[in-house]
């Protein structure tokens, strides 16, 4: 009877042993890449769930390695392998030839079918890239789905959007913000079952496969996943995972043939993967992005210029109404000063853009010239309303003396020597809303820092890219301090 | 002769404090009104009572639209001292620009700045600028002109000259109130003397007669205090 339990027993403690005395395994992966992938578990938000957490739990086990879970952004995953910031990277990560050329890539393990996915009303109008001339086609970016709409862009005449996660894409579509979304089905599924109203195409744009990636040089590591995932293949456990997620289908036994046949050699990528991407020399690399840089400066350059002037606009009105309304106007124009002020910048462009979606649906640029402009109207009212108030009472007695009217002393008066106290904090917030307006890359403009990160994950590196991005940034700043140095020496010593 | 303006059993409290209590004071057509009294007594009150920029609680204030000069002048800081003085005319009295600038360029004149008409107020002395703060207020033309210890920022010379000035326009027939600290300007310029001592009128009269042989302690000790400083 004892002798029964003796050996699970003694294995289940060696286990437990090694567990412990191995360093855990960090995997890293976006929690917000969602089910069925890696979500936060809806009844308890702390532990993760998904076919992958169950992969990366398979792997740690059998490594004899307590799976330890390291939050990472989708689009920097590689830049994070890079770094080593964790062991083993998944969670829907794309077999690439220029992932494979930076870090090491296990074997596929799972393919997937590139699909449109349209509104219901565009079911039978947007069937295939071509078909999508002259329209808005969003996805994730440094994706499969990304490379192939750059090259339609240039090929079909399509406008390629890009965002930093799945669902947003999805919920534009729905808002008519953008006419299609590309992405793999597993994605594309889940987000039909969230958004009603939204149909997918059934022929795949191509085919793709699900990797594990691991920094570079650790191919001992590597041997071990693809040992596990091969294994894994051959005993059916990871169907029995997949059938768990409702998403094995008659793709995968060929692909888990094909790996089990090729071993550790097998690629993925097949038919489309492969492409432009690929890692390029950072001079090469600087001179085809290049143009787009300066594009991208130019946006930003145009929605700070366009934000600061209304936020100043507005700035002065909300510091006039604190200087000069009434005891209501005052308390109102309080609140909204320490609501915006006290609140992130970030979360107000979510939900203009995405909160007031069910009032109004702003363009992506209109909506990120309001945010900026609302928040740094907040900040410049504050200045303004200080700048009035230094103006000496005693010369506001003395216009009223003179018979100007409390409008006249503001206009003639009180503003235009308000005006030159605030120009030195003027010019500091416009230089820090020039490096703020890299936010509004989450509402899918593409300014210079989301074409620098573009840019990046193309060619690999963050070197070139960041000090190219940090010099453009310089070059507008620069000349703004410069300008507003001289305006005030001027002002100083005019009519000296 | 009626008065031009006057100030009748006025009271005036601020923040629970009696500032003014009672004050009475009448003046002609020519007259040049001295207040005088300790810091505090509410001299500089009665001028802005008179300047219509505050209210009494109790008792009436009569007057024309006066001009006031400030004891810090609080010249428009943005503006030439001939942008200052042409502002009003301009943008309150609608006289057209050309005009006003000649108007407000003879008034520098005759005030002895009109070489400093394009300066700006923060490179004038301390007597320019009262001289522009002065010529700004006269620019409307009031009949009445208030005057904020006028003196404090003048050296003894420039002090004879404005003297002078305050004569010439009492001369053309206006009603000049001021407040002062210095009692030989008192004497050489004013034609009436109101000591103030806590917020009443405790001594008046012709200024040789009150300073001379002053009635009252509060008097005494404004003049002994006025030798110290």
């Amino acid at each position: 009877m004892v002798r029964r339990w003796l050996g699970p027993l003694v294995a289940l403690l060696f286990t437990a042993e090694l567990a412990l005395a191995q360093p855990p395994l960090r995997w890293g992966a976006d929690a917000e890449g969602g089910a069925p992938l890696v979500e936060a578990d809806p009844r308890n938000p702390s532990q993760m769930v998904g076919f992958d957490v169950e992969i990366a739990g398979l792997i740690a086990r059998e490594l004899g390695r307590r799976p330890q879970f390291v939050q990472v952004a989708f689009t920097s995953l590689d830049q994070s392998a890079l770094r080593g910031d964790f062991d083993i990277g998944l969670g829907g990560i794309e077999d690439s030839a220029a992932r494979r050329q930076v870090l090491g890539v296990s074997v596929p393990y799972f393919q997937f079918r590139e699909v449109l996915t349209v509104r219901i009303a565009d079911r039978e109008r947007f069937q295939s890239l071509a078909s999508l001339r002259g329209a808005r086609v969003a996805t994730l970016g440094g994706t499969l789905a990304y490379d192939l709409l750059r090259r339609a862009e240039a090929t079909e005449g399509l406008t390629a959007v890009s965002y930093d996660d799945d669902v947003h894409p999805y919920e534009d579509l729905a808002l008519g913000r953008v006419d299609a979304v590309l992405l793999d089905h597993i994605l594309a599924e889940r987000a039909v079952r969230r958004t009603s109203g939204l149909v997918i195409q059934p022929e795949a744009l191509a085919v793709g496969h699900y990797v594990v990636v691991v920094p570079p040089g650790q191919t001992a590591l590597l041997a071990d996943v693809n040992r596990v995932l091969m294994a894994a293949m051959a005993d059916g456990r990871l169907e029995q995972i997949f059938r768990t997620w409702e998403v094995w289908n008659e793709d995968q036994p060929p692909l888990h043939a094909r790996v089990l046949a090729e071993g550790p050699a097998a690629v993925g990528g097949g038919t489309a993967a492969s492409g432009e991407s690929g890692r390029t020399a950072g001079r090469d690399a600087l001179r085809r992005f290049a143009p787009q840089l300066v594009r991208a400066a130019g946006v930003t350059l145009v929605l700070s210029c366009a934000a600061m002037l209304l936020a100043v606009v507005l700035g002065v009105l909300i510091a006039t109404g604190r200087v000069y309304g009434g005891r209501a106007t005052r308390a109102l124009l309080l609140a909204y000063v320490e609501v915006v002020r006290g609140t992130p910048v970030l979360l107000q462009l979510f939900l203009i853009y995405y909160g007031l979606a069910e009032v109004i649906r702003l363009p992506a640029f209109l909506a990120a010239l309001l945010g900026l402009a609302l928040n740094y109207a907040a900040y410049e009212s504050e200045i303004y309303r200080s700048a009035l108030e230094a103006i000496p009472q005693g010369q506001l007695e003395a216009a009223r003396m003179l018979g100007f009217s409390r409008w006249q002393t503001l206009r003639l008066i009180r503003g235009p020597q308000a005006l030159r106290l605030a120009l030195a904090p003027m010019t500091n917030d416009f230089v820090a809303l020039l490096k703020d307006s890299s936010l509004v890359s989450v509402l899918t403009v593409v300014e210079l820092t989301k074409q620098t990160q573009i840019m990046a994950t193309n060619i690999g590196s963050w070197l070139v890219p960041g000090l190219a991005c940090g010099a453009l940034y310089l070059l507008m700043s620069l000349p703004l301090s410069h300008l507003a140095r001289r305006l005030e020496t001027r002002w100083k010593l005019e009519g000296a | 002769m009626s008065p031009v303006v006057s100030v009748s059993h006025v009271h005036l409290r601020r923040g629970g404090r009696p500032v003014l209590k009672g004050v009475h004071l009448t003046a002609q057509a020519g007259d040049i009104v001295a207040l005088m009294g300790l810091s505090g007594s509410g001299k500089t009150t009665v001028l802005r009572l008179l300047a219509g920029l505050e209210a009494p609680d109790a008792g009436e204030v009569v007057a024309p639209p006066a001009g006031l000069v400030f004891q810090f002048h609080f010249l428009f800081e943005h503006l030439s001292a001939l942008e200052n003085v042409c502002l009003a005319l301009v943008h309150v009295h609608r006289v057209p620009r050309g005009e006003a600038e000649a108007r407000a360029r003879r008034l520098l004149d005759d005030l002895g700045v009109g070489h400093r008409a394009e300066a700006l107020p923060r490179h004038l002395s301390g007597g320019e600028a009262q001289r522009v703060a002065i010529a700004r207020a006269l620019a409307v033309d009031p009949p009445v002109l208030l005057l904020d210890e006028p003196t404090a920022s003048l050296d003894p010379a420039r002090r004879a000259d404005l003297a002078d000035l305050l004569r010439r326009l009492a001369q053309s027939g206006r009603t000049l109130v001021l407040t002062s600290h210095d009692d030989e300007f008192v004497r050489t310029v004013a034609t009436r003397l109101l000591v103030l001592a806590d917020g009443v009128v405790v001594e008046s009269g012709d200024p040789q007669v009150v300073l001379s042989a002053p009635m009252h302690a509060a008097t005494r000790r404004l003049l002994r205090q006025e030798r110290v400083e």
